[in-house]
């Protein structure tokens, strides 16, 4: 387990076709490791195994949406430390406020380029590293 | 008592005080007067005493000189003289007798004292010749030595008298010095009074002076005080018409001739009827006159009548009155069709007052609440006499910054208005939004006098701008969500990444054509919701055969049905269920219900249809044993992208608008949806349609229920 690389992605996303797509798109473009996971409670089942360097979320999820998903998973030891990353259409003012009141430390607005995604979380992982937080995962 | 009485009693007051004064100053005069002549007479007296002490010093001589000069008939002369001047100065006092100051047992003691000196001064003179003539005749020294020590001691005794007699004068000296002294401060006291005097009486005059000036002016009032009389009678703006005790006009003023158009010539003999409706008469006829009485009579309001025989409103007050021993009637008469006219005018504006659908707060320029309506009552819940003197600020809500009432007040001082939407607090605590006109309203001057805030509750328009709101935003995720899909798997197909593995590459294109189905059918759903709820769905209401009907769709869906191992059986036979409908509308709606049934049942399941008569409706049900609706689901089931378990909808492929457009066909139909669900173990949709009555086959029949349905449907 290298300090540096990026390598395990904990994916949440409600929408299976999208699920589908981003985690095809961060596993073969990006070769990372991804959990992809449909709720939160799915994501609360692998994550203590997954133990994830970054968490990938989207926001308007039911029942358990993003940001409660969120706080779910940073009471859980394997999750406390990672980055998380916010994949959402809802980028207003008022949302992004929010997201910096949780934590997030990036937001990926949706719709997105799967294309140009893995490398866009590569950037995120680097900015985080050089942030200063070296015992990331 | 009445004023002539008081003006005799303030008179005579007056009077009695102003003789007391006289009488005062009189009495200080004549005292100081007599001060002053005493005060002249003693100080005269005391010169006169201090006089004496001359001659009386003269009157002890003669024993003194005898003794070193034995000349005695020339000594006897002396004493003569002396006698003489002494009697002189003495007779001189008694000539003060206006003095108060009482003297007389000095004199008394003076005479005494005088006769003893004289006596004494004789003695001491005889002594002195005998002894000269003892001397003269050689007698011997004994002789002449009693003689000497008589001498001395007749002198001694003359020492006695003249010390008693200084005595008395100093007494009277000082008795007049004090008197002196005395009858000085009283002269004083007296010209202080007197001082006192004088500016009372030039107070006085300036008083009387004012007072006459008025009196003379009231005088040449009273006299020209007949003409002016008739001028004001004539000029004054009430109608004034005096009436015998028979009812007949005795005169009129000129507002009056103008106000009936009669002169008081035309009028003459004519009774005070003619000048009323013929209808108010008997009102008048009943009014007492008397003077005081709160009667009828004062201030009735009647229905004049002019010349022309136009009528008019007027206000008739009535007193009787005694002139020379005769009584008459004096009418003062108001022409009250103005007032009538203004007073309907802010009747009508007091009705739009308490009866408009808009709040209407009205404040004093402090900004303290002076009126409300009944609507301001309806929407903030506080009624009227709860917020009286009240500031407005007893409605705000908090959800306003400081900021925002400082320009709105910025806009009221300037512009004199502000208008907007404003979130306020109903007396229950519940915020609400309204609209908020305010104005100043100023008077003449421009002044600002009071704020009026008229204002309405726009809550429901904002919750139902919220709700549009809400919905364009789900719309838009919802058409995003797919596209997001088939822009993200075309993409990574073309890229050629997945190409290596064919089972990703059919993954990603089976998503891409899944989504665009979906993208149809959202638009498709949305296009329907929109046109029905503006009412632009047409309907084309036919008699339809709800058993045939099912039938089509039942077979329509099987295929469907079969995808997800589902089978859906009719039961439904040849029943005659007619209903006026609009075909393509009613298997939309089965189509709906049918899919909902077949996408919620578990694989091997039975999906039943069924049709029964409801009272005036026909019924069609389908029922199937899938899970069921959660409870917490019930109220929300056939609201717009409703979906108890939104991630079945993409398993599923639903719109989560199938229910909310089928509910609105029905309501349109004259029909009514609904549901019974036993969780777990069966859910039946139902919809209700009346029951085709053999009349409407006929278009126009048709027609005329279509009318009725929209008129039943309008109520949802």
């Amino acid at each position: 387990m290298s300090d540096e690389a990026l390598q395990r992605i904990l994916y949440v996303e409600d929408d299976a076709d999208i699920r589908k797509i981003v985690a095809m798109s961060l596993e073969m473009v990006g070769e990372y490791s991804v959990a992809a996971c449909g709720s939160c409670a799915d994501a609360l089942e692998v994550v203590d195994d997954f133990d994830p360097d970054l968490l990938l979320l989207d926001v308007m999820m039911p029942e358990v949406d993003g940001p409660a998903t969120l706080r779910a998973l940073r009471r859980r030891a394997s999750a406390a430390d990672a980055p998380a990353v916010f994949i959402t259409a809802k980028v207003q003012a008022v949302d992004m406020e929010e997201y910096q009141r949780l934590g997030v430390f990036d937001v990926i607005v949706k719709p997105f380029d799967p294309m140009a995604l893995s490398d866009r979380i590569g950037q995120i992982w680097q900015q985080y590293r050089s942030d200063g937080h070296d015992d990331a995962g | 008592m009445n004023k002539e009485e008081r003006h005799t009693l303030a008179y005579g007051v007056a009077g009695l005080l102003i003789l007391a004064f006289f009488v005062w100053t009189f009495n200080l005069l004549f005292s100081i007067q007599d001060h002053w002549s005493e005060s002249n007479d003693v100080t005269a007296m005391d010169k006169d005493v201090h006089a004496l002490f001359d001659p009386w010093r003269n009157l002890n001589r003669p024993g003194n000189d005898v003794l070193e000069n034995y000349e005695v008939a020339a000594q006897n002369k002396a004493l003569g003289r002396y006698l003489q001047e002494y009697r002189q100065a003495r007779g001189r006092l008694d000539m003060h007798g206006r003095s108060q100051v009482d003297l007389s047992d000095y004199y008394r003691g003076m005479d005494a004292a005088a006769e003893e000196m004289e006596s004494l001064a004789k003695r001491v003179l005889e002594l002195a010749e005998e002894r000269e003539s003892l001397r003269l005749a050689g007698a011997d020294a004994v002789s002449i030595s009693a003689a000497e020590t008589e001498a001395a001691t007749t002198m001694a005794r003359m020492d006695q008298a003249f010390q008693s007699g200084l005595d008395m004068i100093a007494g009277m000296d000082q008795i007049l010095d004090q008197r002196l002294l005395d009858l000085d401060a009283a002269r004083r006291a007296g010209v202080g009074s007197l001082y006192l005097i004088v500016i009372v009486a030039l107070f006085s005059s300036a008083l009387s002076l004012v007072l006459l000036r008025r009196t003379s002016v009231q005088g040449a009032a009273l006299r020209s005080g007949s003409e002016r009389l008739n001028a004001i009678v004539d000029n004054v703006v009430d109608g004034i018409v005096t009436v015998d005790e028979s009812g007949t006009i005795e005169s009129l003023n000129r507002t009056a001739e103008d106000m009936f158009g009669y002169s008081s010539d035309s009028l003459s003999g004519q009774k005070f009827h003619s000048l009323i409706q013929p209808e108010s008469r008997a009102l008048y006829d009943a009014a007492d006159f008397q003077p005081g009485s709160q009667a009828a009579g004062r201030n009735s309001e009647l229905t004049g009548m002019r010349r022309d025989g136009t009528l008019f409103s007027m206000e008739l007050e009535g007193t009787r009155i005694s002139v020379e021993g005769s009584p008459i009637i004096i009418h003062i008469v108001r022409d009250i069709t103005e007032r009538k006219r203004s007073e309907k005018r802010l009747q009508l504006a007091a009705t739009v007052f308490e009866n408009t659908s808009e709040g209407i707060m009205i404040t004093d320029r402090d900004g303290r609440i002076q009126s409300t309506n009944p609507a301001f009552t309806a929407i903030t819940g506080f009624a009227a006499d709860e917020v009286l003197g009240q500031n407005p600020r007893i409605l705000q809500s908090g959800m306003q910054t400081r900021d925002f009432y400082d320009a709105m007040w910025k806009s009221i001082d300037i512009t004199g208005h502000w208008h907007g939407e404003i979130v306020n607090r109903r007396k229950n605590g519940e915020a609400y939004t309204q609209w908020l006109n305010i104005n100043a309203v100023r008077d003449g001057s421009g002044q600002v006098t009071h704020y009026v805030g008229v204002t309405f509750d726009i809550s429901d328009l904002k919750a139902s701008e919220r709700m549009k709101d809400e919905f364009i935003a789900t719309v838009s995720h919802e058409l995003r969500t797919p596209l997001t899909s088939i822009h993200g798997s075309l993409s990574l197909l073309d890229s050629g990444v997945p190409a290596k593995s064919p089972e990703k590459s059919m993954e990603l294109i089976r998503i891409a054509k899944n989504n665009s189905q979906r993208l149809v059918r959202l638009i498709d759903d949305i296009l329907s919701i929109a046109k029905i709820e503006s009412e632009k769905m047409k309907f084309h209401l036919r008699p339809v055969d709800l058993g045939e009907l099912v039938m089509d769709a039942v077979e329509a869906n099987q295929e469907y049905a079969k995808q997800f191992g589902v089978q859906i059986q009719a039961e439904t036979g040849s029943i005659g269920a007619r209903v006026l409908g609009d075909k393509d509308r009613l298997v939309q709606v089965l189509t709906n219900l049918l899919s909902n049934a077949v996408k919620h049942s578990p694989e091997d399941g039975v999906i039943g249809v069924g049709i029964v008569r409801n009272e005036g409706y026909w019924r069609v049900k389908i029922t199937d044993t899938g899970p069921g609706i959660p409870d917490s689901f019930r109220g929300e089931i056939f609201k717009k992208f409703a979906q108890a378990d939104a991630t079945d909808r993409r398993k599923r492929g639903g719109t989560g608008l199938g229910l909310s457009i089928s509910k609105a066909i029905i309501d349109r139909l004259g029909g009514r949806i609904g549901f019974e669900s036993d969780p777990g173990i069966s859910t039946c949709f139902y919809f209700d349609l009346p029951v085709m009555q053999q009349h409407w086959s006929t278009e126009a029949g048709a027609q005329r229920i279509m009318t009725s349905v929209e008129i039943a449907a309008r109520p949802e």
